[in-house]
């Protein structure tokens, strides 16, 4: 058949990664049915069960449950069914039937994912057929809630890169010019006593002392101070972040708090501090009633407080809810527009772009900004890790978006263990919540109005998503520095970064052109906003084709045959120089501009 | 009337032009017999504007204590706004604008005045014809040829003068079918699959009204085309139950009982005035001046456009799945056959055929099954979205093929040859032209003019050397295959090139764009020095440069 057809149906989210261990570490491998297991897997169980698929029917086959991963593998026809999913994905395991339900397959297992899907099994309605692979799984998926350890702590791989080194936070605070005559480096919270979920590691203004820092500690929730996050080499323009006020309904105020933002805005020399609350005016009001509450003006009369209206952690767990709803396992198709309209995902995605936009203004327009939201460790960390990517194009390399995400997501305590659930068995908990996806979704969103200005790809952001439910890398394990600490996670797990930089040709994006100095402002307009087709909805075989870039691979060709020729061209020079260089000096000179350049021809010039 | 009767006043000084994200200038205004032209009158680094007024849709004036407004709305969708110091100025200019952007003499209009100094009105005009398809296409030779029945546009007065019959039906028969078939347009081959053989032909539809009427010889006409094969398809662009209201005005549809050896199946296409209207409802949502878009989503739904793109692809996906896989001829007629018909054929070419989908290629495709096919390209575009002038034949079915295209470049990226820029060239030249190319509703309107003998040809001056290149896609790489576009809605987007342009993220994507084209162009240069006058197919080399640049490294 002469047409492109729609590829069989094959689920695995790790493919790329586990394909690649294959052929670096085969040796030390025992085959899983056809897929490697990684140093430090344990197969547990196999079973004969019958994978319903939402595509495909009903789908007979093998199941094995490792320490690490299901895999199931058709056994009834010549076209390859698999799955390959890693228990961490795994958010909930429910029974589907009872012993006397009627009707074929009716009888099994229902896994939901934290990745966009659900899994159904069916088994022989006989003997309890199930209970030794539920038990097994309801164990495996969730090791915490039953003493058990999390697999990133079980694995042996080894990489040649370390990826724990990727980030040194006095490096890269060198690397933004820091510590200066206005911000200073401090140590005080090397015990973690200042503030329990803060990095060791904390810059602060130089006019601020260490008990200046304590003072206003006792102001802020959980103690998290304002603190910096980015300055601006040239009008020396500083991103810091912080948690709310305790303000609380009498309207505390506090004289340590308030000097101390007035330092941050006489750092440089401007007139007026602008603090952006993330949140909705209502809700920081609300606040208020649980000790909270945000910067009132005649407390702080050199500042201006900007709300951007940006929801909680429920209203985008409940949206991202709805859009699984339209979208897996069949697509919601009759009125796919307004259906996605109505589970508001876009338009979160947009409030938090035009969020980071207008820090992003604020500051390359000379003007020192606080940014917060109720703890600073969600909305926040969305903020200031966006309004940084648009402002320094280091962290659009692939290295600087591992230091970004190290630094504001990471370091400053983003609660990845509460927000995903990491080997709990709790599905329910009102913690969870799709933040940092929803940030990765922002920065795609970035990348597909700029292609050519970020040095990854879009398989770095789907890969990282991947590992973020994982729990075969320690990078998102834990709610904090402090905790990560205390559980030995550099010595005891992988990064995630081990893996990626061990072979970055994989998420390079081969349109890459450097440019050092240059803020990208998106459009965060409904209008350029797409849903992210290629992951929210990748499980389905119909999209799934689709998915790998011809554009990327033909580009890659094209780069290889570039590299390659000038290699060839340096050993020519090197040999008999003269003729060569200049004929082609002259041809490789960029292409002459196009005419008409001062006419703006809506039709062709006279 | 000369038309520079129509201007009153042909200067205003002080005049400030706003446009979307630019700062306001101040300069010059000058009204032509075609053209607004502002110039900022700097004595260097001139700015200047030059509008052809054809592609004016409506004008809004409004007064300003002494000074006046005008607000223009152009065909490709940009709106920029004229404030001219004096309120008689300003009626003058607005009542110009709007008698000379609306002629409706076709020899009164720009090509047959625009005369470049570097083209001649002598060269080749055209690129394609039904003699030359014929020829280039071998596989018609044994089976198929070429009737000049219609020579003098009297059997159907909307055909070129040649059409492609099968060999053994005389004119005398398709003179019979012809006045079976609404305008006389009887079936005539489209295209010729290059696989099987299988061809699609294309007609309007049959007259056989009320009593259920019969063509002997439409039925023979038929019948030779499937040529022994027991099956053939028609591919009706109406529902089931619009084909049968049709009999009650003189239409209808092949029954089973008379053309036993065609399968038919109904695909609902809207037409006409919906289309038209769903166009303007897009369009007012893409320009809704509020930046918060409430609804945005909603108001996309609800203008429909992108459900016509899918109607329009899928229908054309049945028909390559009747040509490719199973094998079979197809005949795709909706009433009049000069629009959807048209739409779905020439869509199928393009996901069959490869040599469609090169740029030299898919502009004789569009000169063949539009231009020649006779679409009323002056009835349908005599106004685009902004107008407010009461509809009478319009209709966007062309910008709908161009959005259609749109969509598979995007889902096949390396597929097409051309870029998006030619298809937004198109999309503009279609509404307001320097060329002859898009004017008139068919060939023989278009002899009786003379706009081949005093207009350019707009498809000639796309290939000339120095411009074909910004309508090159970078990265295409020929493929043999069919290309079968996904037409799941999450798969259709809108085509934000085209109906959000003068935004800055269309600036944003330009540069990109640019940057894409000098990595590539880079590589080429590199690659091949002395190539770089060299005739534009040598794209297809890409991929073997290396090969080629070694010989030449050897030679140095």
């Amino acid at each position: 058949m002469a047409s492109a057809p729609i590829a069989p149906y094959n689920s695995s989210p790790l493919g790329i990664s586990s394909s690649q261990n294959a052929s670096r570490e085969s040796l030390k491998m025992e085959p899983l049915a056809d897929v490697a297991v990684l140093p430090g897997e344990e197969r547990v169980i196999d079973k004969e069960i019958i994978y319903i698929c939402p595509f495909n029917s009903a789908v007979k086959g093998k199941v094995s449950i490792t320490n690490y991963r299901l895999y199931f593998k058709n056994t009834d026809s010549e076209t390859p069914v698999t799955l390959n999913v890693p228990l961490g994905v795994i958010s909930r395991v429910e029974k589907m039937g009872g012993a006397s339900s009627r009707g074929e397959n009716s009888y099994g297992l229902e896994i939901t994912c934290k990745d966009m899907r659900n899994l159904r099994f069916a088994l022989k309605q006989e003997g309890h057929s199930r209970r030794d692979i539920f038990e097994i799984l309801f164990k495996y998926a969730f090791p915490l809630s039953h003493g058990m350890q999390l697999f990133a702590f079980l694995s042996q791989e080894k990489y040649e890169e370390n990826g724990w080194n990727v980030y040194e936070p006095l490096e890269e605070y060198r690397r933004q010019g820091l510590p200066n005559s206005e911000w200073r480096v401090t140590f005080i919270n090397k015990n973690y006593e200042l503030c329990d979920t803060y990095p060791t590691i904390l810059v602060v203004p130089y006019k601020a002392t260490d008990e200046d820092l304590r003072r206003v500690a006792t102001f802020r929730s959980r103690c998290r101070i304002p603190v910096l996050s980015w300055f601006h080499k040239e009008n020396h323009a500083v991103i810091t972040r912080c948690s709310q006020p305790l303000v609380g309904m009498s309207g505390k105020r506090n004289k340590d708090d308030e000097r101390y933002l007035d330092i941050i805005r006489d750092a440089n020399g401007t007139i007026k501090l602008t603090i952006y609350d993330a949140r909705p005016n209502v809700n920081a009001v609300a606040n208020k009633a649980t000790g909270g509450g945000y910067e009132g003006d005649d407390a702080y009369q050199n500042a201006e407080l900007v709300f951007l209206d940006i929801h909680n952690i429920h209203v985008m767990r409940e949206s991202l809810k709805k859009l699984k709803d339209i979208v897996y396992p069949n697509v919601e198709e009759s009125h796919w527009l307004s259906s996605l309209e109505s589970t508001h995902w876009l338009e979160h995605i947009k409030l938090v772009l035009s969020g980071a936009i207008q820090v992003a203004d604020k500051v390359s327009s000379g003007n020192s900004v606080v940014v917060h939201c109720s703890d600073g460790w969600d909305r926040t960390a969305q903020l200031t890790s966006l309004s940084m990517l648009m402002l320094d194009s280091y962290y659009r390399t692939l290295g600087g978006f591992q230091v970004l995400l190290e630094k504001e997501w990471i370091g400053f305590g983003h609660k990845f263990a509460s927000r995903i659930g990491h080997g709990d068995k709790n599905h329910a908990d009102q913690d969870r919540s799709p933040i940092f996806l929803q940030f990765i979704d922002c920065v795609w969103q970035m990348t597909k109005q700029f292609p050519t200005a970020f040095e990854f790809n879009e398989r770095l952001l789907v890969v990282i998503l991947d590992h973020l439910y994982s729990c075969r890398f320690g990078t998102f394990l834990y709610n904090c520095e402090s905790a990560r600490e205390s559980n030995n996670v550099r010595v005891k797990t992988v990064s995630l970064w081990s893996l990626i930089n061990s072979d970055t040709s994989l998420y390079i994006n081969p349109f890459y052109t450097p440019e050092s100095s240059r803020v990208l402002y998106p459009v965060a307009s409904m209008r350029h906003l797409e849903l992210w087709v290629t992951y929210y909805i990748r499980w389905n075989p119909r999209i799934q084709h689709q998915q790998q870039s011809p554009v990327e691979q033909r580009y890659k060709e094209l780069l290889a045959l570039r590299d390659q020729y000038l290699k060839k061209l340096e050993e020519l020079q090197l040999s008999d120089s003269t003729p060569s260089s200049t004929h082609l000096t002259n041809s490789s000179a960029p292409n002459a501009a196009t005419p008409n350049q001062h006419i703006t021809h809506l039709q062709t010039p006279f | 009337m000369e038309l520079s009767e129509h201007i009153r006043t042909a200067n205003v000084e002080d005049v400030t032009l706003r446009r979307p994200f630019h700062p306001a200038l101040r300069g010059t205004l000058c009204v032509t017999s075609h053209h607004l032209l502002f110039s900022d009158r700097k004595d260097e680094d001139s700015w200047q504007l030059l509008i052809l007024l054809r592609n004016i849709d409506a004008t809004e004036k409004r007064a300003v204590g002494s000074s006046g407004t005008i607000t223009i709305k152009c065909k490709d969708l940009l709106v920029l706004q004229l404030e001219i110091p004096g309120m008689e100025e300003c009626l003058n200019i607005a009542s110009s604008i709007e008698a000379l952007s609306a002629l409706e003499s076709v020899t009164e209009m720009y090509p047959f005045f625009y005369r470049p100094s570097h083209l001649t009105l002598h060269g080749p005009w055209g690129l394609s014809s039904t003699e030359k398809y014929y020829k280039q296409t071998e596989r018609l030779w044994d089976r198929w040829r070429v009737s000049t029945v219609n020579s003098d546009y009297s059997v159907c007065p909307s055909y070129p003068h040649a059409v492609i019959v099968p060999r053994e039906v005389d004119d005398e028969k398709l003179v019979q079918s012809a006045r079976f078939r609404q305008g006389g347009r009887f079936p005539v081959l489209s295209y010729c699959h290059h696989r099987n053989g299988m061809v699609i032909m294309r007609s309007s539809q049959p007259l056989t009204g009320a009593n259920r009427k019969r063509c002997k010889e439409d039925e023979l006409l038929l019948q030779a085309v499937i040529d022994g094969s027991l099956l053939g398809y028609i591919i009706d662009l109406r529902s089931t139950q619009q084909a049968q209201q049709a009999r009650m005005t003189g239409g209808g549809f092949e029954s089973k009982s008379c053309y036993s050896h065609w399968k038919r199946i109904h695909r609902h296409h809207e037409r006409g005035k919906v289309l038209q209207e769903s166009l303007i409802k897009l369009v007012e949502a893409c320009s809704d001046p509020s930046h918060s878009v409430d609804r945005w989503l909603s108001k996309l739904e609800n203008s429909k456009w992108l459900s016509h793109v899918h109607s329009a692809l899928s229908t054309a996906g049945l028909v390559v799945e009747c040509v490719e896989r199973d094998g079979h001829s197809v005949l795709v007629h909706g009433s009049e056959g000069t629009d959807s018909t048209l739409l779905v054929s020439s869509l199928a070419q393009l996901i069959l055929d490869p040599a469609s989908r090169t740029l030299t290629g898919f502009l004789g495709l569009l000169e063949r099954d539009w231009i020649q096919a006779g679409h009323p390209f002056q009835q349908r575009c005599a106004h685009s979205a902004y107008s407010h002038a009461r509809l009478k034949q319009e209709c966007p079915s062309f910008l709908l093929l161009l959005d259609c295209v749109w969509q598979v470049w995007r889902q096949f990226p390396l597929a097409l040859e051309f870029s998006e820029a030619l298809l937004l060239r198109l999309a503009q030249e279609v509404y307001a032209s320097n060329y002859g190319t898009f004017l008139c509703n068919n060939e023989q309107e278009r002899c009786a003019a003379g706009v081949k003998e005093n207009t350019h040809c707009l498809f000639q001056s796309l290939l000339s050397p120095d411009i074909e290149e910004q309508y090159l896609n970078p990265l295409y790489e020929p493929t043999d295959l069919a290309i079968w576009p996904s037409v799941h809605p999450q798969s259709l987007q809108l085509w934000t090139g085209l109906f959000l342009r003068w935004t800055e993220y269309a600036q944003n994507m330009e540069e990109a764009r640019e940057e894409v084209w000098s990595i590539v162009k880079e590589h080429r240069e590199r690659a091949g020095p002395d190539r770089t006058n060299n005739t534009p197919s040598t794209h297809c080399d890409t991929l073997t440069p290396f090969e080629n640049l070694m010989d030449e490294l050897t030679i140095l």
